[in-house]
């Protein structure tokens, strides 16, 4: 423990010499860090675009952002992706080899990919071919053509990857989780019933995209080196005649707030895989900056407290890791290992532990400052590419979050003190509103985790 | 293989990709692909015209025979440091197996001045993400960090190339971490393994490239301090290891801390380097294995590729990009679009890197999961029209350049990345192997200089269905074994 104060007093660059060792030499002064610029227009048929002028090397992504995704499903899981894997299918003009020559030809592929709120078309290419991009990606966007042929072998992949999700025990944790999170919301179905992809036709999957692609809907972003003036002419030119189509849908998940436990048996697995979750604030609060700090100390990076727990003291789990997965209008603390069988309830335990010290101790500057410190830093390198400054306005866009987000960033991250950091563990992060699930063998491990006192006359549905 | 860290690993995504966007991460499906390698897979190629990139190189030796790379890049005020030894899973010492590995762990442990978790809280208390890899012919360790903590690094990464200061508590701690890595990696997963561990054990001869990479849990239970300590002394001396920094820093004042932090570390001498060669593969091998968590049969075959910094890879690096590389490639087109055997083929020359990072012999393999009624006899058939098509006729001049213009994107991705993770990766195999790293600005014009009718010669001197090995996975319908899950070929 003195070895620690001794290292932590020598970031705040002070020359506390604890023992005998050799200090590390003190960081300099940063370097002044620039969020690149963005400019932003909207054509008359509510499109967006954004145009972001970075990098050093001649190379431009765009990045078409739909706002659907799973959410807008009802109860056809998987029918977005189904519908948007046919959608690199062919275009009334274009065949799928086509399209992926085109690609190839401008030193890039085009990913296609459904989220939860966010569907995206991605292309980066050689900034001498940012126009032709354009226009390949706009016209996979408006005019996908569903060819009945190819129905059934997309189909067939579907239901294998289907197959290789159920297999793994990991995925099992997973839906078991977002079922007891969400229950009825689309959400809350990650994974189809058997024999259910097997029904979305042609027809099914023209109306999903009918009713969920359209302009309205739509942000294309561009960023990297490139030719604005042609390139915003192409942009234009090629999704100016797109249909306005639907506004984005409305629909709220609501996450548990009550303690649920589901235990997933499966026979002879090694490890357990361990997931437990409960509503924080989602990044539009007022108490993110506080929350998501919380999250890296307690567990979201390499030092984290639970990390140096279960993993670099007690050697329980390889990976362990907490995330705040935010949706529109929420966000869930999740926390996910993968834990050596006999150990599980053991490293449970460890975890309640951890979670109870941070309600009730206010953690002490020297080790709150490091954990802004390394926010503050990730926030650079995260800016540094143009990708990555993509995905951030992306994710600004879907959650209604102002410039200042980005752009007051490291101050509030900075400003968070430790006892606001305690008082988001006592608020938030609460066993009682908890919701655990864990996938593992029970006939070795059954029995320990129903013992934890945590799950004494626990709801398990 | 990914370390100690493969929480940065994991996390990267999410904090720099467009992952950003997945609201939440329990809604994810649609990988309609088998799964890659648990790595970086993506082999990063390049290539290109006249040198569309130029990486500026300071190159040059301590007197304790360490090899320093700089390469100053400004656009970014964030510096990308690794250091690389030339001790890799490959070339560990016969009976301990998965010791290269385990050892990646250890140099996390503590060091002369930095105690367990010291070293990690200091790169991420400053800013910085950090992580470590062991690959076939080298363990590395990096960090991205702020560019005003370049020092601190430098002075961190001298401590711990300077002097091992471990427990047997932390050892033991390791022995658990390590073991629970192999169950997620290997065990607790369907495919696990498959093919990037699983093929090389089958497909070479030679036991430095035919063992469990990993390691037998026996032999990782067996390691003791003094074994650590020994490995220790032995490879990791700084005339077994290259420092590479790139980024934003003054290049003097990275010159002068370079010198003050490193140059009195001592060199050791070395022992001889093992003999990785591989006999030449007279007939056809096969292998079947189950894995008791598959749903669907999946099937692999691997090839060794001509010998590094040849005429011959380079033209083979573009028969792979012809072949297999994108959902233009002809085998994307043939097995996954036109034949519909799976949602995905994946595959390449060395699935933990590239064609540039590894020092002895490799396996061009290719493999995808599919579903019972495609029999392997109607795939490989496939794979063999394919062959035979570019054994017969060099590529059309249209496909080359498509080929060479992806290289090329994917040279300018290395160079404008701002992990500069792929740079690095580069810029130290070619110093560790090589003593070359100017050798990435020549990379483009060495791809151009392939003629096609050598991409033809390599595919008729390599790919013949005698020198291919053939490993197909069984789903495990069976109730679990109790021991061995997964049977290791």
């Amino acid at each position: 423990m003195t070895r620690m104060i001794a290292l932590v007093a020598c970031l705040a660059a002070t020359a506390a010499l604890a023992d005998a060792r050799e200090l590390p030499p003190a960081p300099g002064a940063p370097h002044e860090f620039r969020l690149p610029a963005k400019e932003s227009l909207r054509l008359d048929n509510g499109l967006e675009l954004t145009f972001i002028d970075y990098g050093s090397v001649p190379k431009v992504t765009l990045l078409a952002v739909v706002r659907t995704g799973n959410i807008d499903e009802g109860p056809d899981t998987w029918l977005p992706d189904m519908t948007v894997e046919m959608m690199k299918e062919g275009t009334a003009t274009r065949s799928a080899e086509d399209i992926a020559r085109a690609a190839a030809g401008m030193g890039g592929e085009l990913s296609l990919n459904v989220g939860a709120e966010q569907t995206t078309a991605s292309l980066s290419v050689l900034s001498d071919h940012a126009v032709a991009a354009a226009g390949l990606l706009a016209d996979v966007l408006e005019n996908p053509r569903f060819p009945e042929s190819e129905l059934p072998r997309v189909l067939a992949n579907f239901e294998r990857s289907l197959a290789v999700a159920r297999a793994d025990p990991g995925s099992q944790a997973d839906e078991a989780l977002a079922k007891l999170e969400f229950g009825d919301h689309p959400f809350g179905r990650v994974l189809p019933q058997e024999g259910q992809l097997a029904g979305y036709d042609i027809a099914k999957l023209r109306g999903f995209y009918e009713r969920n692609f359209g302009a309205r809907r739509t942000h294309v972003y561009v960023a990297g080196r490139y030719d604005r003036a042609a390139l915003e002419a192409a942009l234009r030119g090629a999704f100016q005649g797109w249909r306005a189509g639907p506004e984005p849908t409305d629909l709220p998940a609501k996450a548990s707030e009550t303690a649920q436990l589901a235990l997933v048996d499966i026979p002879g697995a090694p490890q357990s895989s361990v997931r437990m979750a409960v509503p924080v604030p989602d990044p539009a609060s007022a108490v993110y900056f506080e929350t998501t700090l919380t999250n890296s100390l307690l567990g979201g990076t390499f030092g984290s407290r639970i990390t140096s727990n279960i993993r670099e003291d007690k050697g329980y789990s390889y990976s362990p890791d907490s995330s705040i997965d935010a949706h529109r209008g929420g966000a869930l603390w999740v926390l996910s290992a993968e834990i050596t069988a006999e150990h599980t309830a053991a490293a449970l335990t460890e975890i309640y532990k951890e979670i109870d010290r941070l309600q009730h101790e206010v953690p002490a500057e020297s080790e709150l400052t490091p954990v802004k410190n390394y926010r503050a830093g990730i926030f650079v390198i995260s800016n540094s590419s143009p990708n990555g400054v993509l995905g951030q306005l992306a994710f600004m866009s879907l959650h209604g979050l102002p410039d200042d987000f980005l752009t007051r960033w490291v101050a509030n991250i900075q400003a968070v003190t430790p006892a606001q950091v305690t008082e988001i563990a006592r608020t938030y992060i609460r066993p009682e509103r908890m919701t655990v699930v864990v996938a593992g063998d029970l006939s070795k491990i059954g029995a320990s985790v129903r013992a934890l006192p945590q799950f004494a006359g626990i709801r398990m549905p | 293989m990914e370390s100690v860290m493969s929480k940065t690993a994991t996390r990267w995504p999410v904090l720099i990709g467009v992952a950003v966007l997945a609201g939440c991460a329990a809604q994810t499906p649609t990988a309609a692909r088998p799964a890659p390698a648990p790595t970086e897979s993506a082999p990063a190629a390049p290539a290109l015209p006249n040198s569309a990139i130029n990486i500026p190189l300071d190159y040059y030796k301590l007197d304790n025979g360490l090899k320093v790379v700089l390469s100053r890049d400004t656009t970014a005020p964030t510096v990308t440091v690794g250091v690389y030894y030339h001790i890799g899973f490959r070339i560990e010492p016969k009976g301990r197996t998965g010791f290269a590995h385990l050892f990646e762990h250890l140099m996390f442990q503590g060091s002369g001045n930095l105690g367990k978790m010291e070293f990690i809280r200091l790169v991420e208390g400053n800013g910085g993400v950090l992580n470590g890899s062991t690959r076939f012919d080298y363990t590395n360790y990096y960090q991205i960090v702020p560019a005003h903590v370049l020092e601190t690094v430098l002075w961190a990464e001298a401590d711990r190339m300077k002097a091992l200061a471990i427990t047997q508590a932390n050892l033991a701690n390791q022995q658990g971490v390590v073991k629970n890595e192999v169950r997620d990696a290997t065990m607790n997963q369907p495919y696990g393994g498959f093919p990037w561990l699983t093929m090389p054990q089958v497909a070479n001869t030679n036991w430095y490239n035919a063992h469990n990479f990993y390691g037998d849990m026996a032999d990782l239970d067996a390691a003791t301090l003094a074994d650590a300590q020994s490995f220790f002394d032995t490879y990791y001396a700084p005339n077994n290891a290259v420092l590479v920094v790139a980024g934003d820093f003054d290049l003097a004042a990275a010159r002068a801390w370079i010198a003050k932090y490193f140059a009195g570390i001592s060199a050791r001498a070395q022992p001889a380097r093992p003999d990785l060669a591989e006999p030449p593969q007279q007939a056809e091998k096969r292998n079947t294995y189950v894995d008791r968590l598959a749903p669907r049969p999946a099937l692999a075959l691997a090839w060794q590729v001509p010998p590094r910094n040849t005429p011959e890879l380079f033209a083979f690096s573009l028969l792979d990009s012809i072949l297999l590389q994108g959902e233009d490639s002809r085998l994307w087109r043939k097995l996954v679009q036109q034949r519909g055997y799976a949602g995905g083929v994946a595959g390449g020359i060395n699935l933990l890197g590239n064609e540039f990072t590894y020092d002895g012999p490799m396996l061009w393999m290719l493999y995808l999961v599919h579903d019972p009624a495609a029999r392997p006899e109607a795939i490989i058939a496939d794979v063999d029209a394919e062959i035979a098509r570019i054994q017969s006729e060099p590529p059309s001049a249209e496909e080359l350049d498509r080929a060479l213009t992806k290289l090329r994107a994917s040279l300018y991705d290395l160079a404008g990345s701002s992990t500069r993770f792929g740079l690095v990766d580069l810029l130290a195999c070619f110093a560790l192997f090589d003593d070359d790293p100017a050798h990435i600005n020549r990379l483009e014009s060495e791809f151009r200089a392939v003629p096609p009718a050598l991409i033809s010669e390599v595919a008729r001197k390599y790919l013949s269905p005698a020198q291919r090995t053939v490993q197909l996975v069984v789903p495990g319908r069976a109730p679990p074994a109790p021991a061995t899950p997964g049977s290791s070929p």
